[in-house]
């Protein structure tokens, strides 16, 4: 088991956000998280990443317990978390975006830049361009492949086709296709046709809590019964 | 030709290519038009913009009491000259030293702060900085009154006179343009940038921006110290109003004056503010009412300062064909 979320409680103050909550991923899996606005699903993330830290339960990744661990040394560990709202460094060209992330990988620059362009080959002409000029499925594909400088072991994605346009969508379901496999996946989603083309198993999550585990393909499949987590 | 348009990338181009004789060509121009003296005041102020920027401009902490830093500099020189020795680089390395170790010891308390508080803290220990100076202090730094302070020649720096110290702030500011433009353009004035633009992603990218802030706000307040210490070199006499925190809003207005993050910025609003508030007081008298209309205008109209604006004016210029091509555009089509 490449990640393991053992029982965890988080807290906003005072209010309970995640109650006992428990996630496994294995090594290549893609592991969907899905559920209402508001049901846990990105606080579930942020807590993996360190960002959050549990009031109870344990995280366990590679072996090693990373519970209360700072997001910078999470990161170091090759978690990657890319953001929901998908705000790169607007005021950073779209290449520095990528340094940034070379340097704290500790890989070359061309190395990265090699890599990002076998993800996302058209950022190719974008590169000396401000990242803030970029559509929001470039900036998308762009956190995509600047998390994947360094050949890191875990992605965590919080909604990446949110607000997208319908080929965009594809584009970017295309580049998970081709990551699958290479990286362990945690994707917090809402678009069910999203998670059925992807998903080898899928948490729901309602108000905190994981009422249901699906990793059967024939559960995966079955769109009406995930849409009542929705 | 099309002088209108050629000049001026004639002008970029040549700044960009020898942009340190540029600065020196400019520093000795303003010997001739106003004064050594006055140049000489200009040259050290602008290396206190320019540690000022480090926090303000490339990282997005605005401080309220940078002055602390300046007038921990200007002491620390004054008191090794006149309790240590006189040898004026020995201060020079102590008041460095001294702005370094402040800036270790209150670092761990302020860069974990933003915004307001950030501006704040410091002006709090600005406050406490001035006080201890002023009186509890006293005995050593002089209180209000202040204290002169006399430097050995040192082999051919006799800086009794001014074409020494003139010579010495300007290859001070040299070297700290040079060291700014060598930080700034490294992966750490990068990370400076991502971090005024969103911390928490930096942090997700694997980076400890503690450490990060604590090296800027070290490298701000050592170079704020120097820049103190330079002014007691020129000055030979320290005063309270070194450490003074209602003197901050000069370095403040400096910065916004020039444009924030960027060294030639950082030189234009140094000089900039220095030009309205040595010579406007001749012509209006209650100039400081002027210098917050001005205030006011950067604030609400001209936020990226004179540079920001002198660069987007060049990035205009070069995206239209006759700026690319040096040719002019073609007419009638």
């Amino acid at each position: 088991m490449l990640l393991a979320v053992d029982h965890i409680d988080v807290f906003y103050g005072s209010a309970r956000v995640l109650s006992e909550v428990s996630l496994q991923a294995r090594q290549g899996e893609v592991v969907f998280i899905v559920g209402r606005n508001g049901a846990g699903k990105t606080t579930m993330l942020k807590t993996i990443a360190g960002f959050l830290h549990p009031g109870r339960g344990a995280i366990t990744f590679a072996g090693q317990d990373i519970t209360g661990l700072t997001p910078d040394k999470v990161a170091r560990l090759g978690i990657r978390y890319v953001f929901q709202d998908k705000r790169v460094f607007t005021k950073l060209t779209v290449k520095e975006n990528i340094e940034l992330a070379a340097y704290a990988a500790g890989v070359k620059l061309s190395e990265a830049l090699e890599r990002m362009l076998q993800i996302y080959p058209k950022i190719s002409r974008f590169l000396d361009s401000t990242a803030g000029g970029l559509s929001g499925g470039q900036r998308q594909l762009l956190l995509i492949g600047r998390a994947m400088v360094g050949s890191p072991r875990l992605l965590l994605i919080d909604e990446p086709t949110e607000g997208l346009a319908a080929g965009t969508i594809e584009e970017v379901l295309k580049v998970l296709e081709l990551m699958r496999g290479e990286v362990t996946m945690v994707i917090v989603e809402q678009n069910l046709s999203v998670v059925s083309r992807l998903a080898d198993r899928i948490y729901c999550m309602k108000e905190g809590h994981i009422p249901a585990a699906l990793s059967e393909p024939a559960d995966i499949q079955n769109q009406s019964y995930l849409e009542t987590y929705l | 030709m099309n002088l209108s348009l050629t000049l001026p990338e004639a002008f970029v181009a040549l700044l960009r290519k020898f942009d340190v004789l540029v600065i020196i060509a400019l520093f000795l121009l303003l010997t001739l038009l106003i004064s050594m003296d006055r140049t000489i005041e200009f040259m050290i102020f602008c290396i206190f913009v320019l540690a000022y920027d480090v926090l303000y401009g490339y990282m997005g902490r605005l401080s309220f009491g940078h002055m602390l830093y300046l007038g921990t500099g200007a002491y620390a020189f004054a008191l090794t000259g006149e309790l240590i020795s006189s040898n004026p680089f020995l201060a020079l390395l102590v008041a460095v030293a001294s702005g370094a170790l402040l800036g270790l010891i209150l670092g761990p308390i302020i860069v974990r702060t933003t915004g307001a508080c950030f501006a704040l803290i410091n002006l709090a220990f600005n406050q406490l900085g001035f006080f201890l100076a002023l009186v509890a202090f006293s005995k050593w730094t002089g209180g209000e009154d202040g204290m002169s302070v006399y430097v050995d020649k040192v082999w051919i720096f006799d800086f009794s006179r001014k074409t020494t110290v003139f010579c010495f702030a300007l290859l001070s500011l040299i070297v700290v343009i040079f060291l700014m433009r060598r930080l700034t353009n490294s992966l750490f004035g990068l990370l400076l940038r991502g971090i005024k633009e969103n911390e928490t992603r930096v942090q997700f990218l694997g980076y400890d921006t503690f450490a990060v802030k604590m090296v800027a706000f070290i490298i701000s307040t050592s170079l704020s110290a120097f820049a103190g210490a330079l002014f007691i070199l020129n000055y030979s006499y320290v005063t309270t109003s070194f450490i003074d925190p209602l003197r901050s809003v000069e370095v403040i207005f400096a910065s916004l004056i020039g444009g924030a993050g960027s060294v030639y910025g950082a030189l234009a609003g140094g000089v900039s503010y220095k030009l309205i508030s040595n010579y406007l007081p001749n012509y209006v008298q209650r100039w400081e009412m002027f210098l917050g209309v001005i205030l006011l205008l950067l604030v609400f109209k001209f936020r990226a300062g004179v540079w920001g604006y002198i660069t987007a004016w060049y990035q205009r210029l070069e995206a239209t064909p006759a700026g690319k091509s040096g040719q002019p555009p073609e007419v009638g089509r």
